[in-house]
């Protein structure tokens, strides 16, 4: 059941980063759902499902990325186990905790990303990540923490819970 | 030792395995990423990548229909203001050619109040004392004559419309040159009646009432109204004549008031052309339909 409901979700965010993220783009700046789909899927499943989930998700994006073939899955790999590691025990329902949780291991999947990209150069490295990564972090977020308080609302349960 | 390593590590064991994928993909050649790349693109992402172009174009004609309804309507809403512009223009515009036709005999006031009952018995307009305007001033539009004022303040004024008892007007009827008093009454059938009419007067349905000037309130040959019904008295000595106003006095937003400058004639209504001789003075427009007396279009 638990595989069914994230294979669909991890199609409506596929679908919703093909089509949606392009359009409600503000100033350049898109929103990286498949980030916080890694985050919300190794959170719940811990650290194997998120790293599998976390290798996958970045191979289907590398296929369509700039950069070279495997960084995402890179990446987001790294994302998938760390955030299963260290948010073992962190309470799931908390808003906060959600916002400071999804906006850190954003942060750290662009550091590793940015910092392969740009080839170690410092300035590159800074201006993408003052100028591309943090902004789009912060809505990714914020876009993530509406769109799961939504479909808490919608079923009435918590998407991300505290029990382990 | 695999086994093992995966029984009590799987974390560690799966990291380090999707690690090292990840690395070998990104070292492999250029030449040989793409061809990875194209091969997981036809095989794993096709179906994918037609859900989402799939998606895409319905997302894309939804969105472009809400941008272009949010544009109908805001066109909607630019339409509607400039026809509502167009009424307003039309209708200074008449204010200024009938204001031009006379300069120093008339100013122009904009309706800030009307009376609470639905008859529109006064007004309030936004011309007082400072700007000559006097009590007992004829106020009138292009369509015909509104009132009288009857209270001045120095900004504002209070004007008695046709429609007030205390608002009588002596008239003439344009085509027979009838005189009679104009009056509101407030009866079974409330209407503006023309008093003082003898049973032998010849008054008819349809003709246009004029201000005759007597009573020194009213100028000379300011379009009232026209006659809508005529019978006799239950006395059988005078008539009964109802007539409607010229004036619709429900939309009323600009008037103007007559200062007199000492011709004693009324100001040059527009869609009147001369007429009976008595009211054809030099340089002035007589008042009523050349032809027959009646009220032109």
């Amino acid at each position: 059941m638990k595989s069914v409901r994230d294979a669909i979700v991890l199609v409506v965010v596929l679908i919703l980063q093909g089509t949606l993220a392009n359009r409600i783009a503000i100033a350049g700046v898109r929103p990286d759902l498949l980030v916080a789909f890694v985050v919300y899927f190794a959170w719940m499943r811990g650290p194997v499902s998120g790293v599998v989930g976390g290798f996958s998700v970045g191979l289907l994006q590398d296929l369509d990325a700039p950069g070279p073939l495997g960084l995402n899955a890179l990446a987001k790999t790294v994302v998938g186990f760390l955030v299963a590691k260290a948010g073992f025990r962190v309470h799931r329902s908390n808003v906060g905790v959600r916002f400071f949780f999804f906006l850190f291991a954003m942060l750290v999947h662009d550091v590793i990303y940015f910092g392969v990209y740009t080839g170690g150069e410092l300035g590159a490295f800074v201006r993408q990540f003052v100028f591309v990564a943090l902004p789009s972090a912060l809505y990714t977020t914020v876009i993530v923490l509406i769109l799961l308080s939504t479909a808490e609302g919608f079923s009435r349960t918590l998407l991300l819970t505290d029990e382990v | 030792m695999f086994r093992l390593l995966f029984a009590r590590r799987a974390d560690w064991a799966a990291f380090t395995i999707a690690c090292v994928l990840s690395l070998t993909l990104m070292s492999l050649g250029r030449e040989r990423q793409e061809r990875t790349a194209w091969f997981l693109q036809h095989t794993v992402l096709a179906p994918v990548n037609a859900i989402v172009g799939w998606v895409d174009a319905g997302v894309g004609v939804y969105w472009e229909n809400q941008k272009l309804k949010k544009r109908l309507a805001q066109v909607q809403i630019e339409v509607d203001e400039m026809r509502t512009e167009r009424v307003e223009n039309a209708r200074l515009r008449r204010l200024l050619d009938l204001s031009q036709e006379n300069p120093s005999e008339l100013t122009a006031a904009r309706v800030t109040a009307r009376s609470l009952d639905r008859l529109g018995g006064s007004l309030t307009i936004d011309k007082g004392e400072k700007d000559g305007v006097l009590p007992n001033r004829a106020v009138i539009t292009p369509d015909g004559l509104v009132g009288r004022v009857e209270q001045v303040t120095s900004h504002e004024a209070r004007v008695l419309t046709l429609l007030h008892r205390d608002c009588a007007v002596a008239v003439r009827v344009g085509r027979s040159r009838v005189d009679g008093v104009l009056q509101w009454e407030f009866g079974e059938r409330p209407v503006l009646n023309l008093l003082y009419v003898s049973s032998q007067e010849d008054v008819k349905k349809g003709d246009l009432v004029l201000s005759s000037g007597l009573g020194g309130i009213f100028p000379e040959g300011v379009r009232v109204g026209t006659v809508t019904r005529v019978g006799i008295a239950e006395n059988g000595l005078m008539k009964e004549v109802s007539v409607k106003p010229a004036v619709n006095f429900r939309s009323l937003e600009e008037v103007l008031v007559y200062l007199p400058s000492g011709s004693g004639r009324g100001p040059r209504m527009p869609g009147l052309t001369a007429t009976a001789p008595d009211s054809a003075a030099p340089g002035v427009a007589a008042p009523v339909d050349s032809a027959a007396g009646k009220a032109t279009p």
